[in-house]
């Protein structure tokens, strides 16, 4: 039985007249009359008061639902109004009832009980309840119930009513920097309480792999808004005019219900594209900091893939000459032809590193026109030009911090260019992006650069220096710093920050550095797992078999794995982790194991120096994390995990 | 945690009269109350779930309490569903 067969058309009446209980129970009863369900109208009239008097059967929420079991009822059903203006039903939360549901049922205690549970499974749901009493007619009304029945009944509903689901009332896009978990996680959690809200949600997910659900331009025309929880930038051109919140990936994870009811609610502002797109994106809701958080990211993610070819090849070739014995001299990894294969092609990858990084940063500033004058930046970086060596001088190399500065200057210096320009009539619109944007940008950030190179790169082989040049003790603290970072936010911006000077330092040698975050950013999912494994009686059954994913994310450099179980339980699972992670990046550090690659996980462990201590660091550093957490953890029968009904 | 094995014994069922009179009285406790039935476990204080539940007459529950004032909390509530819930 669903409730919407029990309702029609002519048993609704919207947006009532009732200016009291009685009143309203009344026209209830002549919508019920009017359908023919009743056979004497005074005799369910006196049952249904009857009813009301003993107690009443208002609900929290401005919900009541009048009853009468009785012979005068010929046919189970239901009528229903709601109220222009809210009427003292007497209800338990004291507040004006607006929607009333009215049951006719036969003599018979299982279908009256069977429809009054149906009804109050689909009005547990408050925003549910909002949309029937804000609905316009008996139409939307029934559209609204029968939604809102076949999504919770499915495998009760023979039809469903694909036409109103062709639609959806909230559209949301989620990309995260590396594009491997947080934008996927914030799809679920979005999805999940979507769906328990009862609102119709797609969500798109921009991840490494490319965009996958598109939305189409027909969904985006017909939903309310959109939520943007992205760290990084997305095509937003095709969302002008509509209703746009721009949010933190992070925020789409721990606070979808939020976000969902802020479109729903039409809290945003409409967000307009257009020829001026830079300036009106600005006034996104994000503060400084997250924008610029958001261009380093557009950077990184783009320069990772790189990163990850270039380091294992090289790595790859290190290990072809150790398995050959060749002599460990400054031609290492090219005494064969092979390992030269593998060193050299894996050089000119790693070389797209800085430009890369530079001009992604510089596009996510100035659009287009950025990537340019990014990409020269980044290269200037590299070759360490300066006007008395413009093709390069080797002192002067800034690497890693000048291709910081250069995406960002590149950036800027093209918001300049195209404030300055934008006095230019429309006619020479044309020529902007292919002669004046280019032409200048590259000439102002070949000035800065040279200018800038001496500097960042004295700054540079300062720290490289003193990189290489730290004693063993403050290598095993940095390497502990590291390792804990990762596991402090699992994916934020510490383990970024983390991760973002780990893949940096490879540039400048620091392999070490490498090794010891990727080890800090495995642990936590690690430690988890195998804490499930070993205290069970601290998890619940259904978090033990997820946990079970997280040997798999572990083993992966997945840190995000650990997220679900560090959201739950933060104050215990966070430093439980961070203490596991930081053992792990020391000891990485104490049998100077060194990493090529920036990621990869287990599979990059064949090209780890010290592989087998490698290993060795990361066991001592999940079980001392498994352990701790074991211990702090309160065990499942102590807190009896509930679980709500409806 | 506490808990108890018994029997709906009201022909009507939990409709909205009991459900409602067993959760004002289960409000009153500070600790944790639940109904198991059919594998669901619903909030004994929320007269909504309850009814939601549908549970019918002569289905099996188990009434689950949890925290300080558990014993006192156990005791009402089966007195209360064994009594007919004033059926």
């Amino acid at each position: 039985m669903r409730i919407i067969d029990l309702l029609r058309k002519d048993s609704i009446e919207i947006g009532a007249n009732a200016v009291n209980k009685e009143r309203a129970i009344d026209i209830l009863i002549d919508l019920h009359e009017k359908c023919s369900v009743i056979s004497d109208k005074e005799k369910f009239r006196k049952e249904i008061f009857k009813r009301e008097n003993a107690s009443t059967t208002a609900l929290p929420n401005g919900i009541a639902i009048p009853h009468a079991k009785s012979d005068s009822v010929k046919k189970t059903s239901l009528s229903a109004i709601t109220l222009k203006k809210g009427i003292d039903f007497s209800s338990p939360d004291k507040k004006p009832t607006k929607l009333i549901f009215m049951i006719a049922a036969t003599n018979d205690a299982d279908t009256h009980l069977e429809v009054l549970s149906k009804l109050m499974t689909l009005l547990v749901d408050n925003v549910f309840c909002n949309k029937l009493i804000n609905a316009k007619d008996c139409e939307e009304f029934l559209r609204l119930i029968d939604e809102k029945e076949s999504e919770r009944f499915t495998e009760q509903s023979t039809v469903t009513p694909s036409v109103h689901k062709a639609f959806y009332d909230v559209l949301a896009v989620t990309a995260c920097p590396t594009g491997i978990a947080h934008t996927f996680m914030a799809a679920e959690s979005l999805e999940k309480k979507a769906k328990e809200m009862g609102v119709s949600i797609k969500v798109e997910t921009n991840g490494s792999a490319g965009a996958k659900n598109i939305l189409t331009d027909e969904e985006i025309e017909n939903c309310k808004g959109i939520i943007v929880a992205a760290d990084r930038e997305v095509n937003t051109a095709r969302f002008d005019n509509k209703r746009v919140l721009f949010t933190k990936v992070a925020d789409g994870i721990h606070k979808p219900e939020v976000l969902i009811n802020n479109i729903i609610e039409e809290k945003s502002p409409i967000f307009h594209t257009g020829n001026t797109s830079k300036e009106e994106k600005v006034t996104r809701s994000d503060n400084a900091g997250q924008r610029i958080y958001r261009h380093l990211m557009n950077g990184v993610s783009n320069m990772l893939p790189f990163v990850i070819g270039g380091g294992i090849m090289i790595a790859i070739s290190f290990l072809i000459d150790t398995i050959l014995s060749m002599p460990q001299d400054g031609a290492f990894g090219t005494h064969t032809e092979a390992s030269q294969f593998f060193n050299s092609i894996g050089s000119i990858a790693f070389s797209f590193m800085m430009p890369v990084l530079s001009g992604f940063i510089a596009m996510s500033i100035g659009d287009r026109p950025g990537l340019a004058v990014g990409f020269v930046g980044g290269m200037l970086a590299t070759t360490g030009s300066t006007f008395l060596l413009p093709l390069g001088d080797s002192n002067s190399i800034s690497g890693f911090l000048g291709a910081l500065a250069a995406g960002f200057l590149s950036g800027y210096i093209v918001l300049l260019i195209k404030r300055i320009f934008s006095f230019l009539p429309k006619s020479m619109e044309g020529i902007k992006p292919v002669l004046i944007y280019p032409l200048l940008g590259i000439i102002l950030i070949g000035v800065i650069m040279c200018a800038l190179n001496p500097y960042v790169g004295m700054l540079n082989n300062l720290l490289f220096n003193a990189l290489n040049r730290m004693n063993t003790a403050s290598r095993v603290l940095l390497g502990a710093v590291l390792g804990g970072m990762m596991a402090i936010d699992m994916g934020g911006p510490f383990n970024k920050a983390a991760y973002v000077f780990g893949t940096a330092s490879l540039a400048t040698g620091g392999y070490n550095i490498m090794a010891s975050v990727m080890i800090g950013g495995m642990v936590p999912p690690l430690a988890i797992a195998l804490c499930a494994t070993i205290f069970k009686n601290k998890f619940s059954e259904k978090d033990r078999k997820s946990a079970m994913v997280n040997y798999v994310m572990g083993l992966c450099f997945i840190t995000e794995g650990a997220i679900p179980f560090a959201a739950a339980d933060p104050i215990r699972v966070i430093p439980s982790c961070i203490i596991g992670s930081s053992i792990a990046g020391a000891l990485s550090m104490v049998f100077d194991c060194s990493l090529m690659a920036p990621h990869g996980g287990i599979f990059v462990f064949p090209v780890v120096t010290n592989a087998l201590q490698y290993f060795i660091a990361l066991a001592v550093g999940t079980i001392s994390g498994a352990v701790i957490l074991g211990l702090v953890k309160k065990s499942e029968t102590e807190k009896k995990v509930v679980k709500n009904y409806g | 945690m506490v808990s108890e094995k018994t029997r709906l014994v009201n022909e009507q069922g939990f409709h909205m009269r009991p459900a409602t009179d067993f959760a004002n009285a289960m409000q009153k406790y500070d600790c944790d109350i639940r109904i198991e039935y059919n594998d669901n476990q619903i909030n004994a204080k929320s007269m909504m779930n309850i009814i939601a539940a549908g549970i019918r007459y002569g289905s099996d529950i188990t009434i689950m309490c949890d925290g300080k004032d558990e014993e006192k909390a156990l005791r009402e509530a089966v007195d209360l569903i064994e009594s007919g819930l004033s059926e």
